[in-house]
């Protein structure tokens, strides 16, 4: 006998200073802010309260992009395709989403396209399309 | 954990149910059945055993907290019970670890998944950060496929040689979950998260492991199995903070059991890799030749509950030692994202 369930819970999660701060600049600006570790120097966007290299804390907001460079991609039936993206101006990289790029190549240039409709968090930006080519 | 003054920790019994593709039974009946299993192995009953250490994951079960569903199978009423939520490796280094600082002189390690309750990969976008991940769909799923392209980056041949590795690994198993397929058969089944086929990854199910570890002198008459060293280590979450085509948290778990690179004593490694390219990551950071076994049994391509992995493993590799088929061996269990995270054990002959 099988007992059928379901779970659906909506939660509201606090998203932090750096979050919010980078959120805030993509939907008024759009504009993409990282922020400076305080302990190592490195550039980190996204931006949480700390350096997951070093373990130092966030400091001042730093601008990056919109221009990035393709690290990695993957693409899933139905479910279009994912990147990994290093931000002009940021170490480490971004986790997003692959917009209009038919023959992804590692290495290539890309350049986020924001959302027209913008609420403040990291679906601001709608993904990393080919440099060069906009809507 | 190293050799010392301290109790050595043996491998008394072991007990599995599954791995099958769904188990009709409820998730206490199939522990249970595990449990029974290992406490026969170990000639005791449930008044032999001090303390448990349970492994499973409140996400994947549907229900919070996973080990309440367990308690009374597992024998931890009225007994000191701890619960991990991550893989069943770590419950028997936990239970290794009680051992060792003389809490107790049994422990009981369990770990239990049922991966045909729900869509497993859907549930892990619930195990993402929720700020900047969650909302943009990430799940496990799109992390491996981002670190199977960071591995093949540059490296032409790697989607021919993961199919044939998958290939060859499903052969050994006894197929309980998943029909053996050929290289060419993988090649063209269905992509995953590209670069990875359907093929090439562990096909998931529901199972439950159980050990019980008996704190000893070692020595005649004690169990032919001991826990010589174990560790474990962590990498960032975020698959953007890692360099994905290395398991740097693989090699520091492997220094914190003491294990040399290129171990000359290994005689056989159980790795927890639920996808091909996992082991060509695996043998990297562990330093594992050609020269040792590599899952003889066809590892987790025989099929693996989520989570049962490492414990799994553990098993396997006791096993091998108890019938002469190896000296020391290494068990391996990982979890998180990309392999964000990772446990390992060496076992020894006594």
């Amino acid at each position: 006998m099988i007992v059928e369930g379901r779970v659906q819970i909506p939660f509201r999660y606090a998203a932090g200073a750096a979050a919010s701060r980078f959120g805030a600049a993509l939907r008024d600006e759009r504009r993409i802010l990282g922020a400076r570790c305080t302990g190592c120097d490195r550039v980190l966007c996204p931006p949480g309260p700390f350096c997951g290299s070093c373990g130092g804390a966030a400091g001042a907001a730093v601008e990056v992009g919109p221009g990035a460079t393709l690290l990695a991609w993957t693409e899933l039936p139905d479910r279009g395709a994912f990147a990994l993206v290093r931000l002009d101006g940021a170490d480490g990289a971004l986790a997003h989403r692959l917009v209009d790029v038919p023959e992804p190549r590692v290495g290539m240039r890309l350049r986020a396209r924001f959302a027209p409709e913008r609420g403040g968090d990291i679906r601001d930006i709608e993904g990393f399309g080919a440099e060069g080519i906009e809507r | 954990m190293r050799a010392g003054d301290r109790p050595a920790v043996a491998i008394a019994g072991v007990g599995q149910a599954g791995p099958v593709a769904a188990d009709s039974r409820s998730i206490p009946e199939m522990v249970l059945a595990a449990v029974e299993e290992a406490l026969a192995d170990a000639a005791i009953g449930f008044d032999g055993v001090e303390a448990v250490v349970t492994a499973s994951v409140d996400l994947f079960d549907g229900l919070t907290a996973s080990n309440v569903a367990i308690t009374e199978v597992v024998g931890a009423v009225m007994r000191p019970e701890t619960r991990i939520a991550g893989d069943g490796l770590c419950a028997a280094i936990h239970g290794a670890c009680e051992l060792r600082a003389g809490a107790c002189e049994t422990v009981l390690a369990v770990a239990h998944g049922k991966a045909s309750m729900a869509p497993h990969w859907a549930l892990t976008e619930w195990a993402m950060d929720p700020v900047f991940l969650q909302p943009l769909g990430i799940d496990f799923l799109v992390c491996a496929g981002l670190q199977a392209c960071a591995l093949a980056q540059g490296d032409g041949g790697a989607t021919e040689r993961w199919a044939e590795l998958a290939a060859r690994r499903a052969a050994a198993g006894d197929a309980a979950i998943a029909p053996p397929r050929s290289a060419a058969e993988i090649l063209a089944s269905p992509v995953l998260a590209s670069p990875l086929r359907r093929g090439m990854a562990a096909p998931l199910g529901d199972g439950a492991c159980a050990v019980v570890l008996r704190a000893a002198a070692g020595g005649p008459g004690e169990a032919p199995v001991r826990i010589a060293g174990a560790g474990w280590d962590l990498e960032p979450h975020s698959p953007g903070e890692r360099d994905l085509a290395r398991w740097h948290g693989l090699e520091r778990a492997c220094a914190r059991a003491g294990l040399d690179r290129t171990d000359p004593g290994l005689e056989l490694a159980e790795p927890s890799c639920l996808f091909a390219h996992e082991e060509e990551l695996f043998r990297a950071a562990a330093g594992i030749g050609e020269e040792a076994p590599l899952s003889p049994g066809g590892g987790l391509f025989a099929g693996t509950a989520p989570h049962v992995a490492g414990l799994s493993r553990l098993i396997a590799c006791a096993r091998a030692i108890r019938d002469g088929a190896a000296r020391r061996a290494l068990a391996h269990g990982a979890w998180g994202p990309a392999g964000q995270a990772h446990a390992v054990a060496v076992l020894e002959a006594w």
